[in-house]
């Protein structure tokens, strides 16, 4: 596959102009249990994270699913309101303005859906959902918005006649470039992209990431790639933000996440990454896995929300939860939030078959290459 | 060996969009449709029918000048007996007989069809302008608005319609427009309940989550992006709901309530009809507005239902046997058959 080639070195660094701030972002969605339920219980879908992005970067977001990537991605682009913190968008900050106030930002932030069939409305033309950005927001004659449409269905690499389509009839893929054709029109600089590929066939996959790519260079756009497959995002971005449980667990430069990953879930997701070339598979650490299921969002472990599954848990873990922090021997800008980071070399399968066996929740299931 | 598949994988190269062009034209959802709705026979027969009823109304004038016999001409020597009973169908250029006072039967059924699709369609488009703007927004905001509307709904829906009618009429006198008013003020509700539920599965979908992101105003949201893809929700109820509005004016009218005589309408026809016993030995001008009526109502309901099987085609019901599908909608329609959800998806 293509997409897992070295083409992150090749990518432009970001500037130093810092263009988006989130600061302690806390989403809680309320969950009713009727009328007389008083208990107030609550997802805590996004608890307390907090990152940064200079404009022209790109931001690799990974995590399980549920984990709350998408509800950051939409607190980040305010279509949800916050429930605490603040996310500042070129200085300003989007969290206490209201819809009205929001809309002249709406055009320099962008975002595209996961879904290439859901957020492309059904029952209408291609020409018309993408002009869609232009009525909204620009008073355009007629055939200009019909010339500027065409326009960026070339750019994405749709044959500009087919305007007068609807949606079903067009492939996945191509769906696909509507929708970034879409989140294009109006020049935004943050594009936040709530895994644009993982719908799509792998071939179609690296198209569409080239695409990305190209259009990154083009107009000068800062990503936010949200993503649960690690070679693609590896592909993508400069910069990568593991989440677990609605907290961000480590963040860093990709090369440094991927090639000296500390935090056990990290290395545990890492290790389950597979490698179809077999000249590879030497250089590869043993493969960690994790037991156990993601705990519930609505009533998470105390201390570090890793620790039941964690394969180095020691009785600090369940008690002290860890800030996310520059660990000794690391470069700025990797920060982990554990109490006992992942050395160099570390055998961590071994560490999870101990731990199992503790426990007694049956055998270990970690397999050595 | 993979080297050759590698190599075989390159040539082939990704189908010219072009040439499909002229396939590709016709595969818009309405289009779609159609197609699908061409091979229900049953469906076709009935949408021939109806427009061959709505073309009868349009020229009823010109017909009744053919026929030579005007709807309210009493034909006293040529359209009765000697001793009062009405001609026989067929008899002295009377296709379909004479009513009790030698009135032409035929005539009166083609301007009563006037009277039926006037109503049933006028009130119809009311009540489905209504239905969709109060379940849009009952059904897009949710909340407050949502159960107060939604409240409203269930007491028109809960009041006895014909009671209210009638009192109605009562105090403002008969007349066509009241007719419609009254007729669509019951039928509203049950479009608007089926228009609110689909809304709140529309509105959760992605591509209104896309228009939010873009800065769209919820009425741009509303009627933009959510109105189009409850069209083929409210043609196909719009049609269920057109014959029992027929049903109800022609109610009314047999009540007394409805279009005043002269003026011919199916309802008052048929009470006139059965006031006397003389329908006992001249049953035609009886049964042939009760035929017309029930040729009609059948007719809206099958295409009602052909059309559901045409724009949702998931429930597939297509196999179902002509005959079947008859004896389904004979089974008396009086309120429209529960919400099935229409998918939006193409």
């Amino acid at each position: 596959m293509t997409v897992a080639g070295g083409g992150a070195t090749s990518r432009a660094e970001g500037t130093d102009e810092l263009l988006l701030d989130v600061d302690d972002v806390v989403k809680h969605f309320p969950v009713s249990g009727g009328a007389l339920d008083r208990s107030h219980a609550a997802v805590k879908a996004v608890d307390g994270v907090s990152f940064s992005l200079r404009a022209g970067e790109t931001l690799g977001l990974v995590g399980e699913s549920g984990c709350g990537k998408s509800t950051l991605a939409r607190l980040v682009t305010a279509l949800h309101p916050v429930t605490s913190g603040h996310v500042r968008f070129k200085g300003q900050d989007i969290t206490s303005l209201n819809r009205r106030q929001l809309r002249p930002l709406r055009r320099s932030m962008q975002m595209v859906f996961q879904d290439p069939y859901g957020s492309l409305n059904p029952r209408r033309r291609v020409g018309s959902i993408l002009s869609d950005p232009f009525s909204v927001h620009e008073h355009l004659s007629r055939a200009e918005v019909r010339r500027r449409v065409q326009e960026l269905m070339a750019r994405v690499g749709l044959s500009p006649e087919h305007y007068n389509r609807f949606p079903s009839e067009f492939s996945g893929g191509q769906r696909q470039r509507i929708g970034i054709a879409r989140s294009l029109a109006l020049r935004p600089s943050l594009i936040v992209c709530d895994e644009p590929v993982s719908a799509l066939d792998v071939s179609i996959q690296a198209q569409i990431l080239n695409l990305l790519e190209d259009l990154q260079a083009e107009f000068m756009l800062t990503y936010i790639f949200i993503a649960h497959d690690l070679s693609v995002v590896r592909h993508v971005s400069n910069r990568i933000a593991v989440m677990y449980l609605g907290k961000l667990v480590e963040t860093g430069p990709t090369e440094e996440i991927y090639l000296s990953s500390r935090h056990p879930y990290t290395a545990s997701l890492l290790s389950a990454v597979p490698v179809a070339d077999r000249a590879f598979r030497s250089e590869r650490r043993e493969r960690i896995i994790l037991t156990g299921d993601v705990p519930s969002p609505v009533d998470p472990p105390s201390g570090c929300r890793f620790h039941p599954r964690c394969p180095k848990a020691q009785a600090l873990c369940a008690v002290q939860e860890p800030v996310l922090e520059r660990k000794p021997g690391d470069f700025d800008g990797h920060l982990t939030a554990c109490h006992f980071p992942v050395v160099a070399g570390e055998a961590l399968a071994n560490a999870s078959r101990q731990t199992t066996a503790v426990s007694g929740s049956g055998p270990a299931e970690a397999v050595n290459p | 060996m993979s080297a050759m598949r590698a190599d075989e994988l390159e040539i082939v190269e990704e189908e010219d969009p072009e040439l499909n062009e002229q396939q590709f034209e016709s595969r818009t959802p309405w289009r779609l449709a159609w197609r699908r709705l061409k091979k229900d026979r049953v469906a076709m027969v009935s949408l021939g029918f109806i427009v061959l009823l709505i073309l009868v109304s349009l020229f009823a004038p010109l017909l009744t000048a053919l026929i030579g016999h005007g709807p309210n001409a009493q034909y006293t020597t040529k359209g009765l007996s000697l001793s009062g009973i009405p001609v026989g169908p067929g008899h002295n250029g009377f296709l379909l007989g004479t009513d009790d006072q030698g009135r032409d039967v035929l005539s009166r059924i083609i301007y009563g069809s006037r009277i039926s699709l006037e109503v049933g369609i006028g009130a119809t488009f009311l009540a489905l302008f209504l239905g969709v703007v109060v379940g849009l927004f009952a059904g897009y905001y949710g909340g407050f608005l949502d159960s107060v509307l939604g409240r409203f709904m269930d007491i028109l829906l809960s009041f006895p319609i014909l009671l209210l009618a009638i009192a109605i009429v009562a105090r403002f006198g008969p007349s066509l427009g009241l007719l419609i008013f009254v007729i669509s003020l019951f039928s509203w509700p049950y479009i608007g309940r089926l228009v609110r539920g689909q809304v709140i599965s529309l509105r959760e979908r992605e591509f209104v989550e896309a228009a939010r992101a873009l800065g769209a105003s919820d009425l741009r949201i509303m009627f933009v992006e959510i109105a189009p893809n409850l069209i083929a929700l409210a043609v196909i109820y719009a049609t269920l709901l057109i014959p029992v509005n027929i049903v109800t004016e022609a109610t009314l009218s047999f009540l007394g309530l409805g279009v005043q005589p002269p003026t011919a309408s199916w309802g008052n026809m048929i009470a006139e009809a059965q006031t006397g016993d003389l329908f006992t030995v001249a049953w035609w001008f009886l049964v042939f507005p009760c035929v017309a009526l029930v040729l009609t109502t059948l007719a809206f309901n099958l295409l009602g239902d052909g059309l559901r099987d045409a724009l949702d085609p998931r429930y597939g019901r297509s196999h179902i046997s002509a005959a079947r599908k008859v004896r389904r909608a004979f089974r008396l329609r009086r309120t429209l058959p529960e919400p099935e959800p229409v998918e939006a998806k193409a």
